[in-house]
């Protein structure tokens, strides 16, 4: 048995071996996260759930691929909602219509919000996907920034770059310090 | 703007898109991993364990003689449906095209009246499905009948109930019972590629019908699964 699979724990080592339940169980904390990551990112409830029922799957599917013990699990399963909702955002031309932001009015200038929550909504959903990632997830699902680094695939450096690019976009007044 | 009113206004403007999750949606979870046909390992040996699989099938109907009838095949279409009684989720039957099939519960039948007590619906990579669990035994008999509409007769009433689609497939359960344990929506509208909304259209002296509006005709594949005892019903949706 390999180093990783050592660090596994029993419930761990029955989903990778095909344990339906053992999995379900698994992820069951995570589900709340990871709906509330997939309905930003889709804005629709509806395909978050469709989006986070098919990524479970393909997460169970691919456990084995998993380096690391259930402190990893989370940023690796929520990589995978959000790889869902990417597709899911591209699958078929009616998910064009069906998942459409918000018109993009004069994008390239900023995303400026005046301060209620419908203007923070509605300033969200006209950013791009791949900018509201990062503020997701450590926004509003409060991940730490080298988790954040591990659900984008990228180094921590870099995740604290695309969050402070997207919340610039959102509030170009904003310095750094006041972001993180 | 400091920090924390940054936070804040961001944590508001998102719980404001998402919110909660449902209450039921870990059930839904689950009952879909439950379901999913495991898949594992590289997609190359899956396809070639299908090839071999599918090769040794026509190989032995064509010993046993069904492929040696003198009627001529039709282009897309069988002639049966590929029933799988069985539990063995990793065995499922390929998805044909069929007009109208009866499901092969062979084995499964247990007390007269079977109770139905879940239908689900779910979309997975390359089909649409629907299940209807039973509770009590699987019923005597499942027919099942593809149509050129989405318009389907209610069983008591006699009335026309227009679902969602252009095309329909009608689940007819002889030994059914859907008043003693269910108490899910008898309507299910979805967003799936093919399988548009779903709708019992009867539930009346033991027989319980289901309409399925689809956005095209579709092939399918139905078969049975046990623990718990389930019909399943998969639409191609690519």
């Amino acid at each position: 048995m390999s180093a990783v699979m050592e660090q596994r724990t029993p419930s761990m080592l029955s989903a990778a071996a095909g344990d339906a339940s053992a999995f379900s169980q698994l992820i069951e904390p995570l589900l709340d996260p990871a709906f509330r990551l997939a309905a930003v990112m889709l804005a629709d409830r509806a395909a978050a759930e469709d989006a986070l029922q098919e990524a479970s799957i393909k997460a169970w599917r691919k456990l084995r691929q998993l380096r690391g013990d259930e402190r990893a699990l989370r940023s690796w399963f929520l990589s995978i909602v959000a790889n869902e909702c990417r597709m899911a955002r591209r699958q078929r031309w009616w998910s064009v219509v069906k998942l459409a932001d918000p018109p993009r009015q004069e994008a390239d200038a900023g995303d400026q919000y005046g301060g209620s929550t419908g203007d923070v909504r509605r300033a969200l959903l006209r950013l791009k996907p791949d900018d509201r990632l990062p503020l997701v997830l450590h926004f509003y699902l409060d991940l730490p920034l080298d988790e954040v680094a591990r659900t984008l695939g990228v180094s921590e450096a870099a995740a604290k770059s695309r969050i402070y690019r997207a919340a610039h976009r959102l509030r170009p007044e904003l310095t750094v310090e006041e972001v993180f | 703007m400091n920090r924390e009113d940054f936070r804040r206004e961001l944590r508001d403007g998102f719980e404001s898109i998402a919110g909660p999750p449902e209450a039921g949606l870990a059930g839904r979870v689950h009952a879909a991993l439950v379901e999913a046909p495991e898949r594992r390992g590289p997609v190359w040996i899956a396809g070639l364990a299908a090839v071999l699989i599918a090769a040794l099938a026509v190989g032995a109907l064509f010993i046993a003689g069904p492929l040696r009838q003198q009627n001529p095949p039709v282009p897309g279409l069988t002639e049966t449906p590929s029933p799988l009684p069985t539990s063995d989720v990793s065995n499922l039957p390929a998805i044909t095209c069929n007009n109208l099939s009866s499901v092969d519960t062979t084995g499964h039948i247990g007390q007269p009246i079977a109770y139905v007590n879940g239908v689900r619906t779910a979309t997975h990579a390359g089909y649409d499905r629907i299940t209807i669990q039973f509770s009590n035994g699987l019923p005597g008999d499942i027919q099942i009948a593809t149509q050129g509409s989405a318009t389907f007769t209610q069983g008591a009433s006699g009335r026309q109930v227009v679902l969602q689609g252009s095309a329909g497939l009608l689940v007819t359960m002889t030994g059914a019972d859907e008043n003693t344990k269910y108490t899910g929506s008898t309507d299910f509208k979805t967003s799936y590629p093919v399988m548009v909304e779903a709708q019992q259209v009867q539930n009346f002296e033991g027989v319980v019908q289901w309409g399925i509006g689809l956005s095209h005709s579709a092939c399918y594949r139905a078969f049975v699964l046990q623990g718990p005892d389930r019909l399943v019903i998969d639409f191609a949706n690519t």
